[in-house]
Order: C-alpha cells, then sequence, then structure tokens
C-alpha cells in the first residue's frame, strides 16, 4: 500500500527541510514502482546540471555492465533524481542505484521494507511508513532489530552531523511499534538449528556416529538448551527440597503408595453410583441390548437402536424400533425377554440413531418374524453388584487404613502430589531439552539407512558417499532422482528446467506462453517422486511454467534477456535470481563427476549454455 | 440532598470513585457501566442513600484537598490516539512527563548539515577489535553504520601482513559483489577472489569472497579428508551480518560454519545490535580454543533524530526529546499524537474507533 502522502509531496518536504538524500521504505515493490511513475506524472524535474552528473555516473556503470544500457527506468532517473531499489530489478541495475547513491546523485531511493539487509548504503534520511510487513503470507509486526535495521541506514558518517528517521503514515501503520523499535533493546537471538540430510551424511563421513553427539553439543542450538536446561534444574531441586520436608514415612514411597489408594477408593464409589439404580436382573441383561438386538416387549417383538443412560436418575433406557416402525423410548426393565437373534444396524450418532436403509432393514425384518422365537437365557448374579477385584485391593494390598502415618499422608498427599507431579515434569522437560538435537539426529540417520544411504552401523554406504555432495534444499528428492536413473540421457535444458523448479520456492504467481510437453512429463513424474517422499522431506511447488523458463534459457541459446523476460510476467530479477539459483543446483551436480560423469557433463553444459548476456556479468 | 442533585454530582465522577461507593452496597455493581451504576445508586433505601451522599462528600473533600497530579496530563490524554503506545509498551516503561517543555519543530532540524573533512582516527573499540582480534576471537555488536567495516578492512591488511588468507563471508550474493568491488579497490584486484556455487574468480588471493553456504561447504570437505589447501595458511574468517543466525532457513548454516572452523583461524562476527551478544560471545568461547571477545554498545557516530510527517505535510518531531533515548522508555511528541489521532479520524472512521 502506498503512503497516505503523495510521493512528490513526501520528497518537497525533504528537500525543504534539507533532508534528502533519503531511502523510503515501502511496502511493496509495487508501491516503489508505482511512487517512481508518480514523479513522472507531476513532472518535477531536477536540474540540467544533476541529471548531467547523474548520466556521468550511470555511463561509467553502464560501461561495467552492459545489460542495463537500455534500462527503461534510465530516463526517470536522470530526469527527477529518484529510483527504485528491490528485489525485481537485476542486480547490476541495483548495483547502478546505490553507486549513485553513494556519489550522492540521487534525492530518493524508494526500497521495500522486506530486503532491508540487502540495502547496503547509507542516506541522510530514513522514511518509515509502516509498523507491520507480511511474512509468509502473513502481516507480521516488525520487530525492533527490524526497525533499528532500517533507521540505522539513517546518517552518514562523514557526511552527516545527523540522520533522521521520518515516520509517515500509511494504512499498515501504528506509532508504538515504531517508537518502541527506535528506542528499545533489540531482540535476544534464538538458534535456528535444524539437522538436514547432507548435514548427518557429512558428519558420518568426517566422524564415527560416537561422535555425533559431542559435535551437536556444539551448536549454539544445544547452548541454548543447555541454558533453558539448567534454569529448570534449579527449580527441579527447589521442588526435591521441598519434597524433602515430608520426612520419613512407615513405607518406602509414600505419595505413590497413598495415590493410589485414594485412586482405588474413588474407582470402587464410581462404580458404586454408576450401577446403584439397576436391579441384577436387569444389569445382567444390559450387556445384551446392543444395537440390533432384538427384544420382547410384553407382548410383542421390537429392536434395539441403542443404549443410554438417563440423564436424571441414571436409569438404564433403550431407544426401540416397535412392528410399525415407531421409535420409542423405553426403561430397561421394560425388556421382558432377550432374544437370541441379532440384526444388522448401522449406528448413527443422531436421532433415529441409525441409517435409515438400516431403519427400513428393521422394520422389513420385524414383520417377517415369527410369533415365537428362541429367547437367550440369561444367568442373574445375585451378589454381582460388587467389583470383587477392587474389594479386594482395598480391604487386603493398601496397608494405608491402618498405618500409623495415615493422618501425616492424609494431610500432606495434595501438596506433596502436586509435587511430585511438579518434579516428573521437570526431569521429563529437562531429559528432553539435553537430547532434542541428537534425537532428530537419529531421525534423520533411521531414514538414510531406510533409503540405503548409511549402512546399519552409520558408514555411508557407496551411495551415500556422493549423495552429501549434493548440499542444497531437497537434497533427498534429486539424489533419489539420480538414483532412479530420472536425469540418463537428459537434455541440458530440461535437466535445468526441473532443477529450476526445484529450486524455486515461491508461490507468487506468474504465467509463461506456450507448454512444452516433454516439460510436463518429466515434471509429472517428479511429482509423483516429491509426493513419494513427502514423509521425509517437504515436496518443492514444481511449477512448470517455472520449469519452461530456464529450460527456453537454455533452449534458445540466442535468446536475448528481454525476450526472456517479455514470456512471462515475472520481475527480472526473480528471474535472474531464478537462473542464479538454479546454476547453483547445476553446480552441485557437476560435482558429482566422479560417480556420475554422464550427468556432470550435461550440467555442465547447461551451465555453459546458461552463462551468458546478463548471467555473465557478476560472480 | 435532593436526588437530582445527588445525581448530578454522581454523573461528575469518574468510574472508579462510583465503584468504591457501590460497593456493598449495589450487588454485582462490578459489572454495571456508569449509568446503571448511577441509577442503582439512586434507587437504594433511603438511609442507604444518606450514606451514599456522606461518603461521597468525604470524597470531593479529600480530592479538593489533594494536590491534583495529574491535571498537567490531563489536555495530552484524549488526544492520544486510542490504541497505540499503551498496548505494545508495558506502563512502567513510559516515562512520566518530563518538566521540561517539548522540542519545537525548528529546534529538530537544526545542525543538518556536512561536517568539514577530518582526518579518520579510529574510534576506541575498533582499535580494541584489532588488538584483540590477534589473540581472541571477537563478536562486534554495534549499530548500523558506525564503522564495522574499517575494523574488517584492518584486520584482512594484518592477517595478509602476516602472509595469512582471508575468507570474507556475506548472507547475499549481491552484497559479496558489492564488496568484491569494495576490496579490490583498497587491496587491489589481485588480491581478492570470490567463489560462489558455479564459479570461482581469482581463488588463490588472500582475501576470499563468498556467500557462508559456500564456506560451510569448503569446512565440510576439509572435515572430510578432502583438503582444501587454503584452510591451513587460513587465518582469518569474518562472518558478515551474524544476526543471520537467527534466519529461521539459513541459520544453521552459521552454526554449522561457527562449529567447523578452523581452531588456528580468528573469527571476527559483524553484526547489527542484536539482545543477546553476550550470550552468543558465551557460546562461542565454549567451543572454540580461545575465549571470543565482545565489543558492543549502542552509540551512533550520526546521531539520529525522528520526525513524523503528517500526510498534509507538515511535520512535526516524533519524540518529545531531541534525541531519541535509548532503552528508557519514549514519549511522542503531543504535535505529532495530535496528527496521528487526525489522521487515524480520517481514515478509520468513527465506528471502528
Amino acid at each position: 500500500m502506498p503512503p497516505a502522502i503523495h510521493p512528490v509531496d513526501l520528497l518537497q518536504v525533504l528537500r525543504q527541510q534539507r533532508l534528502t538524500p533519503a531511502i523510503v521504505f515501502l511496502t511493496s515493490r509495487r508501491a516503489c514502482d508505482e511512487a517512481i511513475a508518480s514523479f513522472e506524472h507531476r513532472h518535477v524535474p531536477i536540474p540540467t546540471t544533476r541529471s548531467a552528473a547523474i548520466t556521468q555516473v550511470l555511463d561509467k556503470m553502464i560501461a561495467e555492465y552492459p545489460s542495463i544500457t537500455n534500462h527503461p527506468l534510465i530516463p526517470t532517473v536522470q530526469d527527477y533524481g529518484v529510483a527504485a531499489h528491490h528485489a525485481g530489478h537485476l542486480p547490476s541495475w541495483k548495483i547502478a542505484i546505490e553507486e549513485l547513491m553513494r556519489q550522492g546523485c540521487l534525492d530518493a531511493v524508494f526500497a521495500t521494507t522486506t530486503l532491508a539487509a540487502g540495502v547496503d548504503f547509507p542516506a541522510r534520511t530514513v522514511v518509515i511508513t509502516q509498523s507491520s510487513v507480511r511474512k509468509d503470507r502473513d502481516i507480521m509486526e516488525l520487530t525492533v532489530n527490524e526497525i533499528q535495521q532500517l533507521a540505522g541506514r539513517g546518517g552518514r558518517r562523514g557526511k552527516d552531523y545527523v540522520g533522521f528517521v521520518v515516520v509517515t503514515p500509511s494504512p499498515y501503520i501504528d506509532l508504538g511499534p515504531i517508537a518502541n523499535g527506535l528506542t528499545n533493546h533489540p531482540e535476544p537471538i534464538d538458534s535456528q538449528f535444524v539437522v538436514s540430510y547432507p548435514m548427518v551424511l557429512n558428519l558420518l563421513k568426517a566422524h564415527t556416529i560416537d561422535h555425533i553427539q559431542p559435535i551437536l553439543q556444539k551448536s549454539f542450538s544445544q547452548f541454548q538448551l543447555n541454558q533453558r536446561a539448567d534454569a529448570y534444574e534449579t527449580k527441579l531441586d527447589e521442588v526435591e527440597t521441598q519434597l524433602e520436608t515430608y520426612g520419613q514415612r512407615e513405607c518406602a514411597d509414600w505419595i505413590a503408595q497413598w495415590q493410589s489408594f485414594t485412586l482405588a477408593k474413588k474407582r470402587r464409589s464410581h462404580h458404586r453410583l454408576k450401577t446403584r439404580h439397576d436391579p441384577p436382573e436387569v444389569s445382567a441383561q444390559l450387556a445384551f441390548l446392543t444395537p440390533g438386538r432384538v427384544v420382547e416387549l410384553s407382548r410383542e417383538h421390537a429392536i434395539v437402536l441403542r443404549q443410554y443412560r438417563s440423564r436424571g436418575q441414571g436409569y438404564a433406557m433403550l431407544t426401540i424400533i416397535r412392528n410399525g416402525g415407531s421409535i420409542v423410548e423405553y426403561p430397561a426393565n421394560a425388556v421382558t425377554a432377550v432374544i437370541d437373534e441379532i440384526i444388522d444396524i448401522a449406528e448413527a450418532k443422531k436421532f433415529p440413531w441409525s441409517t435409515p436403509q438400516s431403519l427400513e432393514h428393521a422394520i422389513e425384518t420385524l414383520e417377517n418374524f415369527p410369533t415365537r422365537l428362541r429367547r437367550l437365557p440369561i444367568r442373574v448374579d445375585q451378589d454381582g453388584t460388587e467389583n470383587p477385584i477392587l474389594t479386594e485391593t482395598l480391604s487386603d494390598e493398601f496397608p494405608c487404613p491402618t498405618c500409623p502415618s495415615r493422618p501425616a499422608c492424609q494431610k500432606d498427599h495434595p501438596q506433596a502430589w502436586k509435587l511430585r507431579q511438579e518434579e516428573h515434569r521437570l526431569t521429563k522437560t529437562i531429559h528432553a531439552l539435553r537430547t532434542e538435537l541428537w534425537h532428530r539426529f537419529q531421525q534423520h540417520v533411521e531414514v538414510l539407512q531406510q533409503f540405503g544411504y548409511l549402512t546399519p552401523t552409520c558408514q555411508l554406504t557407496p551411495e551415500g558417499d556422493w549423495a552429501r555432495l549434493i548440499r542444497i534444499n531437497h537434497s533427498l528428492l534429486i539424489t533419489e532422482l539420480i538414483r532412479m536413473g530420472a536425469f540418463d540421457g537428459i537434455k541440458a535444458s530440461l535437466l535445468a528446467g526441473v532443477l529450476a523448479s526445484i529450486a524455486h520456492d515461491d508461490d507468487r504467481p506468474a504465467s509463461f506462453h506456450g507448454r512444452h510437453p516433454a516439460l510436463v512429463t518429466t515434471l509429472g513424474q517428479v511429482r509423483k517422486v516429491a509426493h513419494s517422499l513427502a514423509a521425509y522431506e517437504e515436496p518443492p511447488l514444481l511449477r512448470w511454467d517455472i520449469a519452461a523458463i530456464a529450460d527456453r534459457w537454455i533452449d534458445e541459446s540466442t535468446l536475448p534477456w528481454n525476450d526472456l523476460i517479455h514470456s512471462t510476467s515475472m520481475a527480472e530479477g526473480d528471474i535472474y535470481r531464478l537462473l542464479a539459483r538454479t546454476l547453483e543446483y547445476l553446480s552441485q551436480l557437476h560435482g558429482l563427476r566422479a560417480t556420475h560423469p554422464g550427468l556432470a557433463d550435461v550440467a555442465r553444459d547447461a551451465m555453459d549454455l546458461m552463462r551468458r548476456d546478463v548471467l555473465q556479468e557478476l560472480p | 440532598m435532593t436526588n437530582d442533585t445527588l445525581a448530578t454530582q454522581l454523573a461528575g465522577l469518574p468510574v472508579r470513585l462510583l465503584h468504591h461507593l457501590a460497593k456493598k452496597r449495589v450487588p454485582r455493581h462490578f459489572r454495571m457501566g456508569k449509568n446503571r451504576l448511577i441509577q442503582s445508586l439512586l434507587t437504594l433505601s433511603p438511609d442507604q442513600q444518606a450514606e451514599v451522599a456522606a461518603a461521597l462528600a468525604s470524597l470531593l473533600q479529600e480530592s479538593a484537598h489533594l494536590p491534583k497530579p495529574e491535571k498537567p496530563e490531563k489536555p495530552a490524554k484524549p488526544q492520544r490516539p486510542p490504541d497505540t503506545p499503551s498496548r505494545q509498551s508495558p506502563p512502567h516503561q513510559r516515562q512520566t512527563v518530563p518538566a521540561e517543555p517539548a522540542i519545537s519543530t525548528k529546534a529538530l532540524f537544526e545542525g543538518i548539515g556536512v561536517p568539514s573533512p577530518q582526518p579518520f582516527k579510529p574510534d576506541d573499540w575498533q582499535e580494541e577489535a584489532i588488538d584483540r582480534l590477534v589473540t581472541n576471537d571477537v563478536i562486534l555488536s554495534v549499530p548500523t553504520g558506525s564503522g564495522k567495516t574499517y575494523v574488517a578492512v584492518e584486520a584482512m591488511r594484518r592477517a595478509i601482513e602476516a602472509e595469512r588468507t582471508v575468507i570474507y563471508t556475506s548472507p547475499l550474493k549481491a552484497l559479496s559483489n558489492t564488496k568484491l568491488t569494495e576490496f579490490s579497490q583498497m587491496f587491489g584486484a589481485d588480491q581478492v577472489g570470490i567463489l560462489t556455487g558455479d564459479r570461482r574468480d581469482n581463488p588463490q588471493a588472500p582475501i576470499l569472497i563468498m556467500t557462508t553456504e559456500i564456506l560451510r561447504n569448503l569446512l565440510y570437505d576439509a572435515a572430510s579428508g578432502e583438503i582444501d589447501l587454503r584452510l591451513d595458511t587460513l587465518g582469518l574468517i569474518i562472518l558478515d551480518e551474524s544476526q543471520f543466525l537467527a534466519d529461521r532457513e539459513r541459520g544453521v548454516v552459521w552454526e554449522e560454519t561457527i562449529i567447523f572452523a578452523p581452531a588456528q583461524s580468528r573469527l571476527l562476527l559483524l553484526s547489527a545490535s542484536i539482545g543477546n551478544p553476550d550470550e552468543v560471545a558465551a557460546w562461542i568461547s565454549s567451543i572454540r580454543s580461545t575465549s571470543c571477545h565482545l565489543i558492543h554498545h549502542r552509540n551512533r557516530s550520526v546521531p539520529l533524530r525522528a520526525a513524523y510527517l503528517d500526510p498534509s505535510s507538515r511535520l512535526a518531531p516524533f519524540f518529545r526529546t531531541r534525541d531519541i533515548a535509548h532503552g528508557k522508555g519514549f514519549v511522542l511528541h503531543p504535535e505529532t499524537n495530535r496528527l496521528f489521532a487526525n489522521y487515524e479520524e480520517q481514515t478509520l472512521g468513527p465506528r471502528r474507533r
């Protein structure tokens, strides 16, 4: 979203107060581009002497980076002394803008907040228009670190007495977070350590499995986990001293003993409560009165649909379907006899408690029943109300009722039990913190063993020995594809296309004309493999339009850069980064020349074909 | 006292005091709003009402005697935008309004200008960092633009003089390119090389620039026996933008690099201000052969001031004070509060508020 103030007015004010040059941080690339365009609309050119200075610097940059010779934004920069600087531009163009800024030729650069780290040039003034940014499809408030990173560009050493932060509202602003960010201490940073497959392979190449745990112990992640564990241990010590104050009792572990005693008591009383209303003949029947059971009510037959307890008194109740199809609620003691017959009934959660089909089936069966059916003999247990096992435990096994320290136990137990639970929880947490990384490492080891990159004794198999050289995201997918022979005899352009679609993790929409059947089929196969690995590795997006860009760039070796960027709606900076990343992936495949010479050669070819035009300018 | 006068007096009281009066007299008074509180206080039995009136009289008297500490703050209060700072910053962080008047816009913009060129003299902390690097690892956590690069360059110079090589890593390829140009100008193009995933320019040069991922890969290769010769003579590793340690996807690479960095080479971590540089230093000290020295301050070499620019092109100071006070809470300038409240009112509309 653009700021509330018009960019031209904004710059006007900055110029009046001698606050230029300035970096204006805006929410999106589009806002930056629109800000630049608005200078053309209002037509407020800078003096020709300054335009000349800009032209001079630009000419020098063009000599070094020919790709920006006819950059469409050159006239705007020359005439108005403003520029946009964001990831949608080519790196060479961004370098040119940075150089202009360093020479003091520009009045303002409009940049996006998301890549503040990439804005490596200072200005007198920094303009902040937002207090929250978009991150992974979420709107997040800027952290103190981020705000200070933005504000830090203000004030050039040796060129300014004082730097400025100018805050101007846009729909994404609140003053509180910004004021807080400017004045407060930055947040502490936390380790983001993750175990990856290449990491496991590389570590096990150099060390045996016994040496791994000490290495993981060296990580910042473990350092921070240990600090947390230490804090918990202090707490644990406190809890333990508190527990000690209760002193010795008759039995070794009185807390556990008393706990099971109370539990047993509770269960017994519960047991009683539940069956209190049932006379013995009913409770003996209940086990048989399941849905589908045919029963006899005074003179007719009926089918049980469900058994439940009445809300108030807890009487055993039945929902029953009678001959003729009426559904009625009955107390269980209305059942005069249980018939030795069960029909299939599909149960449902709501009235009428079964599916319409099974209801029809039930009605049909009821109509066709003969008048006499075989009754089920049910033995009524006269003294079955008390659970014999519980009674026994209560009377015999627990020494508590007669124990001399019973009153003390009874009094202390609630508090002591809480402490005991706290103790268990803390011990568990500490253990988890200390072994978390190792545990995650072992999980990865198991997967790699399963796929045959590691032997059961955790040494690298020949497969693992080359697979460890693939040190990029989605490494498991790529090594599996190589092992399956998916890249055997593949064309250089197709290989680059597949790798590009694996490397690309941005789901911003783009379009591309022309669909390449070979590419689509190959990607379809790759997608199948990726999904079969989904349990072990997040599948990449595998967009065919992305693959097509890389494919075309290699396939048509005389295609000019401008034609490539016009064939898609992606920004040219994004295409550049996509191809640069593909180059990186290709170079990893090229690293496999010892074991996979054929594939390495294709990768080499692809890289050679790729490195031309813009992609050749920068290392 | 008639009911009406009581009613008007009650209406003049803040809700807090109304609750105080209603305590033990009106059931469930804490759930009521002001109007219902007054109503229920007025419908009490006559003798209870007399009690309320007496309590009210004593309350009023008390407040009349007391000097009112909140008075000077009051005019500012309604101007504060409804949901501005108090939510984000805990109340104890906000300063009480200082006695001195807020700074004027004119004063804020005084002293802008270009200082006359002065002979460069390194700051004490820069000297300290360079000296410490001889024997220790060093973390520099200082504000952006206060001269981290000077330390890096000086340390590189010394390493080259001692015939050791230097590796300089940055998180972004774009930054690598900038540094390549910068260092080539300082040391000469033959002294600086760059390694990327697929290209090696001048890889035998004493200064090598690369992304941190490339260095991590080199270290892995070295650990598994495919020795890269450069690592033997490697004297200094400079990790720029080390706050990437906390990057969600790539932070692990910085950790791996620091863990596997050769023992004989020194580490120099350049980082923007972070909250716990001491913790990072303690960590590095705990895993490396020498202790890690932390240099940490928040003084900017060029002081920073903040202003608020209203969409109507009006400028106002952002804070009450001219300079940005660090770590002591903040008070926004009343003019900024007023302008921003206006802006919110115009854009949000009355219903949203």
